[in-house]
């Protein structure tokens, strides 16, 4: 892997700092994901307005030496039906789109997708043939932002950037997801994904709205002014975070996780009864081969030419193994949301035993 | 102060708006225009991508309004491509038609409410380009003009944002000829966004402009210590008052001890069961999440080994 891609371009471009930072090869991993505040903004407002359904959008920016900078981004629009039409609307929408940007020097480079998710629920097959898709096209350098929207609201913003392993990778362009190419690959649940970090930078200007923003002169009240509803300027702390009850949330939260592990349970249960009928095929077709053998001595005996044995393998098909795929994707869930579910709890202890502090 | 027709004062009001049954109404109650954070920050961007000659930059507003058009709500903008120069002014009217339609696709809720424009003065060419927005939004209501201090020369506040709407003047109705009254605007913005706008304002204070996203207990003990420095700085100021350094404001101490009194009475031993039967559910759940996981995890392993 070459760091500095400015001694092995093949283009031969004279500039060494715009080669440097423009890794032309594609050669340089990905290690981090820079968004513009723009953007999170814009994911946010698109994802709060359609809650709680899930909303797509592409990500437009440039992959600069390692980094992926976001710079702009926009949403689809919401598919009602799953048809011819949809999908070509979808795609022209996003020429349009692509075209009217670039009018107004928008980087109209696309560097990946965003989805916005409840409460974790969003390794879906959906996800993985889109994601699948961009990163096919896009040479590795594409990523998936996720935005859970409820948790969101409870004062600490919930965004997560994942792209695909390269085991993973392997094992989709072939296809198919039977045990033995899931240990050729190495490929468990936890190595689907692969997340990356996120850094948010702001440009000059906006530091300086925000800025403006803070020196509000309403936030601080006049003494003489002072009741129950003071004006609260956009950037006052924010106290979100103190809310006690998140038991609404841990509750749907252990929703999600029966329901998945019934699935889980049903996919297990599939695969056993594959099992079960892999080894009847098996024992039946040692019994014919069995008779065959026994037929066979008996020629042999009478003068005869042994009839071959291949024939019985022939005649008994094996049926094929199911995908594991979905209990891949599934087991993937069932994690997530057990995570999510530490981490609810740590801070909610936490206000536990602050409340009670307050009682004393 | 009386007006009488030596003064230059003129006497503008707002136009009128029609209420729901059609008739014209002369405007009594106040126009109000409230912001999105993200419209602030989308029109810095396009000024910052400006092609080299402009020296500033043009968009459409996109947003709700009331039913009775007093109050709007601007949600979201796009910047449209535009030529100005002495003599005169063009507006890619093609190009703000067809990106009006892409939006639509999306949110079929917000309609054009007026369009952006940097710079803080306003000339004849800003009077041009609002008669055209007028007719875009759907009549009688009033395009909104909102400008953003780009220039940073108001020191008193930088990025000034305004809003107007323009009232007729003048002896002919030429569309050059227009005034335009400054309407109160408001930044206002909804939960989900609002821990996404601290997360932003957290890199301002950062020399290289730029933040990384922290965990729920990190976020959680930075409020805390919020909190704690705002109640130490006010049993400092009652400590003061106390020892009578600090002249006593009665106003500031009853509203000190609504707050104080906020905090439920609630009998101890009640509180105790209440607690701890709350501290159980969360223990086992957290338990049971654990035991899930260490479970898959095993499984994990095996399915590798076999």
């Amino acid at each position: 892997m070459t760091s500095n891609g400015s001694t092995t371009t093949k283009d031969g471009l004279s500039n060494v700092n715009v080669t440097a930072a423009l890794d032309v090869e594609g050669n340089v991993p990905l290690e981090s994901v820079q968004l513009d505040g723009l953007v999170v903004l814009k994911i946010i407002k698109h994802c709060r307005e359609f809650f709680p359904n899930p909303v797509t959008g592409q990500l437009l920016g440039l992959d600069v030496n390692g980094v992926l900078e976001v710079t702009n981004c926009f949403p689809f629009p919401g598919s009602k039906a799953d048809d011819e039409n949809e999908i070509v609307d979808g795609a022209r929408y996003q020429v349009d789109m692509m075209r009217c940007l670039r009018d107004v020097n928008v980087d109209h480079n696309t560097v990946g997708w965003y989805q916005s998710t409840y409460l974790g629920s969003f390794v879906t097959h959906k996800l993985i043939e889109t994601q699948y898709n961009y990163q096919q096209t896009f040479n590795n350098k594409s990523v998936v932002i996720v935005h859970d929207v409820s948790r969101s609201t409870h004062g600490n913003l919930s965004l997560r950037a994942f792209r695909f392993t390269r085991a993973f990778m392997e094992a989709q362009k072939e296809g198919k997801f039977t045990s033995e190419s899931l240990i050729k690959n190495k490929l468990t649940f936890s190595t689907i994904f692969e997340e990356l970090p996120i850094t948010i930078k702001n440009s000059h200007l906006v530091t300086a709205l925000l800025h403006s923003l803070d020196d509000y002169e309403h936030v601080i009240p006049k003494a003489s002014s002072l009741d129950k509803e003071t004006v609260v300027g956009p950037l006052t702390p924010n106290f979100d975070t103190l809310e006690l009850s998140l038991d609404p949330y841990i509750e749907k939260n252990l929703e999600f996780l029966l329901e998945a592990v019934e699935e889980h349970s049903q996919e297990q249960s599939n695969f056993a009864f594959w099992q079960r009928s892999v080894v009847r095929e098996q024992t039946k077709m040692q019994a014919a081969l069995q008779k065959r053998k026994q037929e066979n001595t008996h020629r042999l005996a009478a003068g005869q030419d042994p009839l071959p044995e291949e024939d019985i393998a022939k005649m008994f098909k094996f049926p094929p193994e199911p995908s594991r795929l979905d209990s891949l994707l599934i087991t993937s869930q069932i994690n997530n949301y057990c995570k999510q579910l530490n981490q609810y709890a740590g801070p909610t202890l936490g206000k536990l035993f602050m409340a009670g502090e307050f009682q004393k | 102060m009386p007006i009488d027709a030596a003064t230059s004062a003129l006497n503008l009001s707002f136009p009128p708006t029609t209420s729901a049954t059609g008739f014209v109404v002369p405007q009594s109650r106040s126009f109000t225009v409230s912001v999105n954070p993200v419209v602030l920050f989308s029109i810095l961007d396009h000024y910052l991508r400006r092609q080299e000659n402009q020296h500033r930059v043009i968009g459409t507003l996109l947003g709700v309004r009331s039913e009775d058009g007093s109050e709007v709500e601007v949600r979201n903008c796009f910047p449209v491509p535009h030529d100005e120069s002495q003599n005169q002014v063009a507006v890619d009217m093609v190009y703000h038609q067809s990106m009006f339609e892409l939006h639509k696709k999306v949110n079929a809720k917000e309609v054009i409410v007026g369009w952006y424009a940097t710079g803080s003065n306003l000339n004849q060419w800003n009077a041009l380009i609002q008669d055209f927005y007028s007719k875009e939004v759907s009549p009688p209501f009033q395009a909104i003009h909102l400008t953003m201090d780009t220039d940073l020369k108001n020191e008193e506040k930088l990025l000034g944002v305004k809003t107007y709407v323009s009232a007729p003047i003048g002896i002919s109705a030429k569309p050059e000829n227009c005034l335009f009254l400054p309407v109160p605007c408001d930044v206002k913005y909804f939960d989900a966004e609002r821990s996404g706008l601290d997360l932003l304002a957290s890199a301002k204070d950062q020399t290289d402009r730029s933040t990384s996203l922290i965990s729920d207990m990190d976020n959680l003990e930075k409020t805390i210590l919020v909190v704690q420095e705002m109640l130490e700085r006010i049993s400092e100021y009652v400590n003061k008052v106390l020892d009578g350094s600090v002249p006593a404001n009665n106003k500031v101490g009853r509203f000190l001890m609504d707050t104080v009194s906020v905090v439920p009475k609630i009998d101890k031993v009640e509180f105790e069961k209440m607690f701890n039967s709350h501290l159980q559910d969360l223990l086992m759940v957290v338990y049971l999440a654990n035991m899930t996981r260490t479970q898959l995890a095993i499984a994990e392993k095996l399915q590798l080994l076999v």
